[in-house]
């Protein structure tokens, strides 16, 4: 076997080359902070990187770091030194300028050392955690240049002084501004801060303090606020100019605080051009201008909207309660549409379609509609004489705008029954005396109120269209089988299913006689095919077409109600006759006849009958005569009944019983339904939730539901709870 | 190849390599010598001394320059190191910070 000899390896620490020369680390350093000297002074196109990297290199490498490190801090705070004295010296203007030229040159020597230096930036600071070269070189800056005592304040004045003859319309240098700023907030957002944002802001508010107080003592309102939006843009466009993106929100703030929410108040209730005046001349601009400023501050919008609606409230409160404007009920409601045209365009051009001014407008029309309990009547009169003639020649589109618009006021009615009460009443004069002129645009509506209140509310209405159809084709089956009268009197009949009508108390006059022979003829006819119905007639609602001849021989054709043709037909027998004879002949009511007789002898170019004596109200001894000088340019003449539009005091009252009476079913069955499926309830949580269920028709009153609840509990509905005594119970 | 897209590196011994500053600013430090501003001596001649690296390694360095951006652009090859060369290439590497 060959010996093999054993070979121990060793493998040793590599070594660097051992420095033979003690002063190495002098020599190499003053390469470098000579290198460091030409660099600031311009003068470094003679340097060679590679050697001067190569020294730091190798200064770093045989651990001359730190000498390496403390050289270049005192290196450089030495230069710095300098400069902050040469910008110390500048005068005037050029300081800033001079600060930013240095700092530029600062800054490119910095980069350059850096580079040079980047070794140990690599190695030697990482692993004695010290500051990298870059920013050394902007703290050093920061130290020496803009905290030093001399430049500090005077730094700070320059600029807030320029920001000042900026505001007050002068023309600066933003170019200048920029770098200097950026320059601070190159050296770290803490000084950006410290040494000028906050001093700024200050300095701000105490400028915006001062000029908010001058203008709001010599403008007025829309000027001030023209001003403050100009300010406040200014401010914005400084920001985006030469200041830090994130001093915009405070900035703003300061301009929002001192010049709005101070004079928040102030502004809106400013005599003769505050928010009410604004709102009253229709003054959009300044309008818009009041929602986006105060739209900045806490608050700024809730203070419009109430004083807003309070505003709305109290001119809508005028308008409801005084009783002027109450006279004519067309007029009343076209006020209310207007009014509210007027707000909606507010809102929708001034404040965005605010969503909470809508509801707040919403909120005070509900609030001051309900206020006059006549405004449900009203607005069913307005409809009712849009429909007899207000849509004349109006296109479709014109008609759906106008329906829609009742629509919303019909919606914020709290007493959504009484107005069906009297669109019932008005639906059914208008259909009874075919008046309506047009038929689409009453079934638009009815869809309209049916999407609104449910299949419920509408149901009757839609009954009565269907009633007019049928008779129509009742009254055809009729005079075809009886073809002898087609000479004589024509019957036109509408049959009315009760219910669905508003129920009238029927008094049947005394017909003429060629007229209650056809109406007997009728009543056979119908209920022939209708048997187990009852047919009473309605003499109160028909109107007549009938023929006159008067004394010179003028024939006309006079359009008249029911009433009023029986009693003209009794002048067919007779010259004169008193009231009491008439009223013996006819039977009509009272009332009834008066208003009939007045319309006949006192209205002027429509006096058919002559009465004694003169007077403009009927006595119940006056007599009466054919009127043969009656004239009058047409050949029809429609002879209108003095109709009392709005109601008298005591149908008023009478209404509003049946209103009353009408509601006890519709309170009952709602508890009844809540306590079907509840089982149990309490007193209070039963009202809650019954008035939550009829609001949609009415605003139940909590007395009348207890006493509906009383009704049902005598009549085993519900029982009371026997320990406690608010609780209600269903009996199944 | 246009003279100011090339950059000459020059080895201890005086051997000159052309190559295209693309590849020689894969190493951070050259990078820095020819873009650093002020002007070094580097800049304005577009050529740079190492005293200190020899022909051999310089060689090596700038074939991996090359290597790197082929690399880099998607063109995954191998890159022959000779074993003697290691640590004196090591070394270079660590002053060119590549």
């Amino acid at each position: 076997m060959s010996n093999q000899k054993k070979r121990n390896f060793q493998i040793e620490a590599f070594k660097h080359r051992v420095v033979v020369d003690p002063k190495y680390a002098d020599k190499t350093w003053k390469i470098l902070e000579h290198a460091i000297h030409e660099i600031y002074n311009h003068n470094a196109s003679g340097l060679s990187f590679e050697e001067l990297y190569r020294n730091a290199y190798n200064m770093v490498l045989h651990k001359f770091g730190e000498k390496l490190y403390s050289g270049l801090v005192m290196t450089m705070t030495s230069h710095l030194r300098e400069i902050s004295k040469s910008i110390e010296s500048a005068q005037g203007g050029l300081f800033l300028e001079e600060l930013n030229r240095k700092w530029n040159d600062h800054n490119k020597a910095l980069q350059m050392i850096r580079d040079i230096l980047m070794y140990m930036d690599r190695t030697y600071i990482p692993s004695t955690q010290k500051t990298p070269v870059h920013e050394l070189g902007l703290n050093l800056w920061r130290d020496n240049i803009v905290h030093s005592s001399k430049i500090q304040t005077r730094l700070l004045n320059t600029l807030l002084e320029l920001i000042l003859r900026e505001r007050t319309g002068e023309v600066i240098n933003r170019g200048l501004m920029r770098n200097i700023i950026k320059m601070l907030m190159d050296l770290g957002p803490s000084v950006y801060q410290e040494d000028f944002e906050k001093p700024f802001l200050e300095v701000s508010a105490e400028f915006y303090k001062g000029e908010s107080q001058k203008f709001i003592e010599c403008c007025d309102c829309g000027d001030y606020l023209k001003k403050a939006e100009r300010r406040l843009n200014e401010e914005l466009e400084r920001v985006t100019h030469y200041l830090d993106a994130r001093s915009e929100t405070k900035i703003t703030n300061v301009v929002e605080k001192e010049m709005i929410a101070n004079h928040m108040l102030r502004l809106v209730h400013m005599e003769n051009s505050g928010l009410v005046n604004m709102l009253l001349d229709d003054k959009y601009e300044d309008l818009g201008r009041m929602y986006n400023l105060f739209r900045r501050v806490p608050d700024g919008l809730p203070t419009i909207r109430e004083v807003m609606t309070s505003h709305i409230r109290e001119t809508g409160k005028q308008l409801v309660t005084d009783p002027e404007k109450i006279k004519d009920p067309v007029e009343f409601v076209q006020r209310l549409l207007d009014e509210k045209d007027k707000y909606d365009r507010i809102i929708s051009s001034s404040f965005t379609n605010d969503k909470t001014f809508q509801n707040a407008l919403n909120s005070s029309f509900e609030y001051f509609i309900n206020l006059n309990p006549r405004s449900p009547e009203f607005i069913s009169l307005f409809v009712d004489e849009k429909l007899r003639k207000g849509l004349k020649g109006v296109s479709e589109e014109d008609v759906e705008t106008i329906l829609d618009k009742v629509m919303m006021l019909f919606r914020y009615l709290q007493e959504k029954d009484v107005f069906e009460k009297y669109y019932k009443q008005h639906l059914a004069k208008r259909l009874l005396s075919g008046k309506t002129v047009s038929d689409d645009a009453e079934r638009s509506l009815i869809v309209k109120l049916k999407t609104e209140c449910g299949y419920q509310f509408t149901s009757k209405l839609e009954g009565m269209f269907t009633d007019m159809k049928t008779s129509q084709d009742t009254v055809q089956g009729f005079y075809a089988s009886h073809p002898e009268l087609g000479s004589g009197p024509t019957l036109t009949v509408q049959v009315l299913t009760t219910g669905s009508w508003p129920t009238q108390p029927s008094i049947t006059c005394n017909l003429p006689s060629e007229m209650s022979a056809l109406c007997e003829k009728f009543r056979s006819f119908y209920l022939g095919t209708h048997t187990g119905r009852r047919l009473s007639w309605q003499t109160n609602m028909g109107t007549a077409d009938i023929k006159a001849t008067f004394g010179k021989g003028q024939k006309h054709e006079l359009n008249v109600s029911t009433y009023q043709m029986c009693v003209l037909m009794l002048f067919n027998n007779a010259d004169r006759l008193n009231y009491k004879e008439i009223e013996q002949a006819t039977e009509i009511p009272a009332s009834d006849l008066k208003r009939c007789l007045q319309s006949l002898a006192c209205v002027k170019g429509k006096n058919v009958l002559r009465k004694e004596p003169m007077s403009k109200d009927i006595g119940e001894d006056d007599a009466f005569f054919v009127n043969d000088k009656f004239t009058s340019k047409f050949y029809k003449v429609k002879i209108g009944t003095v109709v009392a539009q709005k109601e008298s005091e005591p149908e008023k009252q009478e209404t509003r019983q049946r209103v009353e009476e009408d509601r006890k079913p519709q309170i009952e069955a709602a508890v009844v339904r809540i306590m079907k499926s509840r089982k149990t309830l309490d007193h209070n949580n039963i009202i809650a939730e019954v008035t939550k269920q009829l609001q949609s028709r009415f605003l139940a009153n909590p007395t009348e539901i207890k006493k509906r609840i009383e009704s049902l509990i005598e009549r085993d509905f519900l029982e009371r709870d026997m320990t406690d005594r608010k609780l209600y119970r269903y009996l199944a | 190849m246009r003279k100011e897209d090339t950059v000459k590196l020059i080895s201890a011994e005086g051997f000159e390599f052309v190559v295209h500053k693309d590849a020689a600013m894969v190493s951070q430090t050259i990078r820095n010598m020819l873009t650093s501003p002020g002007g070094f001596a580097e800049t304005q001649h577009g050529e740079v001394t190492f005293p200190e690296i020899s022909t051999t390694i310089l060689e090596k360095i700038c074939k991996y320059f090359y290597w790197n951006l082929q690399f880099a652009s998607g063109k995954e090859t191998e890159f022959q190191i000779e074993p003697e060369l290691t640590l004196e290439l090591m070394m270079a590497a660590n002053y060119l910070h590549t």
